[in-house]
C-alpha cells in the first residue's frame, strides 16, 4: 500500500464541486427545514423561534402512529429481508455450482423501480390477485371478498411486502460477495475438525459477514423509513406512513402550516440520523469485541 | 442429504422473487382477465400500442426520463471521480466531517431534502425546469458515486499518474490515457447504479418539477393507483427493458474505449495483483 498525501489546497480542489451542490441543495435544505420547523419563516411573515410546533406535531394522534406505523414497517421489512437475503447467499455460497443465470436474474428486482415493485405485490396479492385467484382455484375461498385485505390495510402488510421483495435480493448480492471471498480452507479446516453446516454458518459466516449485514440492513431501513412512494401507493389512510403525513401537511394551502410539516420532516432525519450514529457506536463495539477474543 | 435439500430450498425462494416479474410480462399482453381466472382471457397488445403510438405522451415521456438520467449521471460522475479522488488518496483537516456529509443522502429522507429546499428552488427559478430536476436527482446517487471511486482510488493510488507527468504529459493527457482507463470499472458500476436511480425517480421529481416535467415514473403512477393493470403493466415492461438496454449500453461503450486504452491499465492491474 501507499501512504495517504498530505496536501494543503489539492483535495479540497477536488471536493469542491461536489461539495458545492451538496451544500446547496442538502445542507441547505436541511438547514432551511429546521428553521421552518422551528417557526422562523420570513416569506409568511413568522418571525418567533419556538417549540410549539414540535409539541403540538408530538401530541397529535395521526402524528404518533404514523410514526409507529413506519417503525414498525421498516423494522419488520428489513429484518425479513435481511433473514431471507442472507440465507439465500449461505445456500448459493454452499452449491458446488455457481448459478450464474440465477443469480443474474436475481439482481432483476434491484434495478426495478420501487412504483413497480408496489404494482407486483398488487397483481398478487390484492383480493382480485393472482394468489387470491389460486385461493378460488384451489377452493380455499370461494369469491374475492374472502381473501384477507393485504392492500391499504392498517397493518401495512402490502408495503412491507414490496420492501421484502426489493431489499432481499439487495442484502443477498452484498453477503453473497462477502461470503465468496471468505477462505475455502477455513471452511475446509472446520469440516475436518468435525464442524456440520449449520456450525459453518453460525461461527464463520455469520460473524465474517456480520459488518456488512449491518451496514446494508441500515441503509435499506433508512430508505424504508424516509420514502414516500411505497406507502403512498399501498398504504391506508389510516395510520399514514410519516413521509406520506409529511406531504399532505405541506400541500395544506394554509401555508401556516409549513412548520409542521417540516418539525415532520426533522423526526424523520433526526430517526435516521440516530440510526447511523448508533450503527457506528454498534460496529465500533463490535470490532473492539472481535479483537478482544 | 444435506446438499439437495439445500439446493430446493435456494431454487424455492430464488423463485418467489423472479416469478412475480412474470405478472408484468403477461398483464403486459392481456386485453381481458376477469376474476378469478388463472390465465388471461384475451390477449392483445394495446397497452403496449398504446406506449409506442408516435408523438404519444409516454414516448415524449420516455425520451424526457432518458435525458434528465443522461445529464445526472455525466454530471455526478463528473463531480464524483474528484471527490473521491481526494477522500481516496489525500489525508487533509476536514476529511471526516466531509465524509459524513458526502453519505450523509443515502441516509436522511429524500422528502425532508426535498420539501426544504423546495422553496428556494422557487425563488431562484428552479421548480418546474430540467435543470432543477437534473440538481434535485443529483443528490440521493451522490452517495454511491463517492463510494465507489473512494474505494477505487484507494485501490489503484497514483504513482502512474505521477510516473506520466515525470514524462511529461499534461494534467488533460495524463487524466485522459491513465486514470480514465484505471478507474473504467468503477465508472462502469457507478455509472449504471446512478442512471436505474434517477431513472427511477418519482416523489423528488414530482415536487420539483411540479408536474411541468413528465418523465416515465410520472405518467405510470395514475395507471397504479386506479389498477388499470393492463397500462401499469405495459410501463413496467417498457421502464424494465429500457433500464436493462442503458445499463448494457453503458457496459458495452465503456469497455469499448476500455480495451481500446487497454495498454496502460492493463499493465497496472497486472503489476498490481502479484
Amino acid at each position: 500500500m501507499f501512504q495517504l498525501k498530505k496536501s494543503s489546497i489539492k483535495p479540497y480542489i477536488y471536493l469542491l464541486p461536489v461539495m458545492s451542490i451538496l451544500i446547496f441543495v442538502f445542507t441547505l435544505g436541511l438547514g432551511i427545514s429546521i428553521l421552518q420547523s422551528l417557526g422562523y419563516h420570513p416569506g409568511i411573515g413568522l418571525y418567533e423561534v419556538t417549540l410549539d410546533y414540535y409539541r403540538e406535531v408530538f401530541q397529535s394522534a395521526g402524528f404518533f402512529s404514523g410514526l409507529i406505523f413506519s417503525l414498525r414497517v421498516s423494522m419488520i421489512s428489513t429484518v425479513i429481508a435481511a433473514v431471507i437475503g442472507v440465507s439465500l447467499a449461505y445456500l448459493l455460497v454452499m452449491q458446488k455450482k455457481d448459478y450464474r443465470g440465477l443469480q443474474a436474474l436475481l439482481k432483476l428486482p434491484i434495478i426495478v423501480p420501487h412504483l413497480v415493485a408496489a404494482f407486483l405485490i398488487f397483481t398478487l396479492f390484492s383480493q382480485s390477485g393472482m394468489i387470491a385467484r389460486l385461493g378460488v382455484l384451489l377452493g380455499i375461498i370461494e369469491e374475492s371478498r374472502d381473501f384477507p385485505a393485504l392492500i391499504f390495510d392498517s397493518q401495512g402488510i402490502g408495503i412491507i411486502l414490496a420492501y421484502v421483495w426489493k431489499g432481499t435480493p439487495f442484502i443477498f448480492l452484498i453477503v453473497y460477495q462477502v461470503l465468496r471471498s471468505i477462505e475455502q480452507d477455513m471452511v475446509e479446516a472446520a469440516r475436518n475438525l468435525g464442524a456440520r453446516g449449520s456450525d459453518v454458518f453460525f461461527w464463520i459466516f455469520l460473524p465474517l459477514s456480520l459488518p456488512s449485514v449491518f451496514s446494508t440492513f441500515i441503509i435499506l431501513f433508512a430508505f424504508s423509513f424516509g420514502s414516500y412512494e411505497i406507502p403512498f401507493l399501498l398504504g391506508p389512510t389510516t395510520p399514514r406512513a410519516l413521509p406520506v403525513l409529511a406531504y399532505i401537511e405541506y400541500t395544506n394551502p394554509d401555508w401556516t402550516n409549513r412548520p409542521y410539516a417540516m418539525a415532520m420532516n426533522m423526526v424523520l432525519a433526526g430517526i435516521s440520523v440516530m440510526l447511523v450514529w448508533l450503527y457506528h457506536w454498534v460496529f465500533k463495539r463490535y470490532q473492539h469485541h472481535r479483537k478482544g477474543r | 442429504m444435506e446438499r439437495s435439500l439445500s439446493r430446493i430450498l435456494l431454487i424455492i425462494l430464488s423463485l418467489s422473487l423472479i416469478l412475480p416479474l412474470l405478472m408484468i410480462l403477461m398483464w403486459s399482453v392481456t386485453v381481458s382477465w376477469p376474476f378469478p381466472e388463472i390465465f388471461p382471457r384475451e390477449l392483445g397488445l394495446r397497452g403496449l400500442r398504446t406506449i409506442f403510438q408516435p408523438g404519444s405522451r409516454a414516448l415524449d415521456s420516455l425520451i424526457t426520463s432518458i435525458r434528465i438520467s443522461v445529464f445526472v449521471t455525466i454530471l455526478t460522475l463528473a463531480i464524483t471521480i474528484p471527490g473521491g479522488k481526494a477522500l481516496g488518496l489525500y489525508e487533509f483537516p476536514g476529511k471526516g466531517f466531509i465524509k459524513i456529509i458526502v453519505l450523509a443522502p443515502l441516509i436522511v429522507s429524500p422528502v425532508a431534502i426535498g420539501m426544504g429546499i423546495h422553496g428556494t428552488f422557487i425563488r431562484l427559478g428552479l421548480t418546474n425546469t430540467e435543470l432543477g430536476v437534473i440538481l434535485i436527482h443529483i443528490v440521493p446517487v451522490i452517495p454511491y458515486g463517492i463510494r465507489i471511486f473512494t474505494n477505487i482510488f484507494e485501490l489503484v493510488g497514483d504513482q502512474l499518474e505521477e510516473q506520466g507527468k515525470v514524462l511529461g504529459a499534461g494534467s488533460f493527457q495524463t487524466f485522459m490515457h491513465i486514470t480514465l482507463p484505471t478507474i473504467m470499472p468503477g465508472i462502469i458500476s457507478a455509472g449504471s447504479m446512478i442512471f436505474i436511480i434517477s431513472f427511477s425517480q418519482y416523489f423528488l421529481t414530482f415536487l420539483i418539477g411540479g408536474g411541468s416535467v413528465q418523465t416515465f415514473p410520472l405518467l405510470m403512477v395514475p395507471y397504479i393507483q386506479s389498477g388499470d393493470r393492463m397500462m401499469a403493466a405495459s410501463y413496467s415492461l417498457v421502464f424494465i427493458v429500457v433500464a436493462l438496454l442503458a445499463l448494457l449500453g453503458i457496459e458495452k461503450m465503456l469497455r469499448l474505449y476500455y480495451s481500446k486504452n487497454s495498454g496502460i491499465a492493463g499493465v497496472f492491474y497486472t503489476k498490481n495483483s502479484d
